[in-house]
């Protein structure tokens, strides 16, 4: 058991939470378990977990995105089943640029593509089940490649960059929103109790599920800090890395290019 | 599956644009079954409720 960050990719592989597993098919299994138990309550637990925060970071995303409003420009968003993202996209550029929306979990799918519809966007989006690691697209294809609150539940990160860089055309841009390390005195502590007894105690009242919510909060302590994080997008071969930090680190904003 | 809904049809350019996972080669589709067959990898990639389902742990094995 360790609840100290991972530096770099091998670190996350076999950590679920603060346990170790067996190995990434574990891992893998397990994440999936959570994602399907909490699918259909998702943004919900979101926005009370973060006290609506995810909203104003999500906003922040696209706006640094900054998608041009132009038809034939083309979205990949990873990990994004719910559709939060791909719909803020969507919606930004005047309906004109057209996302796929992959994700591993077909619940979290199913919800995306219901909402989708009932939204009248679902000509802009398609949704395909995939994994992060494998994305069956082939290459240069995508002029963004987004993915909010998806990377630190994906066993084997490098891959997950290897393939994001892949599947980008050059002059491409990747675009990670993930919970970070916060860096403001006070806020730590504050944010530590909050995290480990505030949501658990809401994932168990909303969802009637404390361990998938126990889950997140520790899988957001294993992750590496935006340093090293942005220490592996470089080396999956992205120039100009950058990162901002949101609400004093509790979530960062990585940006890299594909040149 | 509820056999009153209409079944829902994949995006036909989602299907242009997706390759096998394994060895990012084209796939045939294959309207009737809802698969996606990678020739190379010999395996069928299932499509349920419109969603292409692009896993191997997900694919039916093909036999030569």
């Amino acid at each position: 058991m360790s609840n100290s960050r991972a530096t770099d990719a091998d670190g996350m592989e076999t950590s679920y939470g603060y346990s170790t597993v067996s190995g990434r098919e574990e891992k893998q299994s397990r994440v999936n378990d959570v994602f399907h138990r909490v699918a259909k309550r998702y943004d919900l637990m979101n926005d009370l977990m973060s006290g609506g925060l995810h909203r104003a970071w999500k906003d922040t995303m696209v706006s640094w995105l900054a998608p041009p409003h132009r038809k034939g420009w083309r979205f990949l968003d990873v990990a994004g089943g719910t559709g939060d993202v791909a719909f803020r996209i969507v919606e930004r550029t005047g309906r004109r640029v057209e996302g796929t929306v992959l994700d591993i979990n077909a619940s979290m799918l199913g919800v995306g593509a219901e909402r989708a519809a009932r939204k009248g966007i679902s000509d802009n989006l398609r949704f395909v089940e995939a994994n992060a690691e494998d994305l069956g697209l082939p290459d240069s294809q995508f002029d963004a490649y987004t993915i909010a609150f998806g990377i630190r539940n994906v066993p084997r990160i490098d891959r997950a960059l290897a393939e994001a860089y892949r599947v980008l055309k050059p002059g491409g841009r990747f675009l990670c929103l993930e919970f970070s390390e916060v860096d403001v005195p006070g806020l730590d502590a504050l944010y530590e109790t909050w995290s480990f007894k505030g949501i658990p105690a809401i994932g168990q009242r909303v969802a009637n599920d404390r361990e998938s919510y126990e889950y997140l909060v520790e899988s957001i302590r294993r992750f590496p800090n935006q340093e090293n994080f942005a220490g592996l997008i470089r080396k999956a071969g992205f120039e100009r890395v950058t990162y901002r930090n949101l609400t004093g680190g509790i979530a960062a904003l990585h940006s890299g290019w594909k040149i | 599956m509820d056999e009153a809904k209409t079944i829902a049809q994949p995006d036909p350019k989602l299907l242009e644009l997706l390759v096998c996972p394994l060895t990012k080669a084209t796939l045939r589709y294959d309207r009737e079954a809802q698969e996606l067959i990678s020739v190379k990898a010999k395996l069928a990639y299932p499509i349920r409720d419109g969603i292409p389902i692009m896993l191997p742990s997900e694919a039916r094995e093909l036999e030569d």
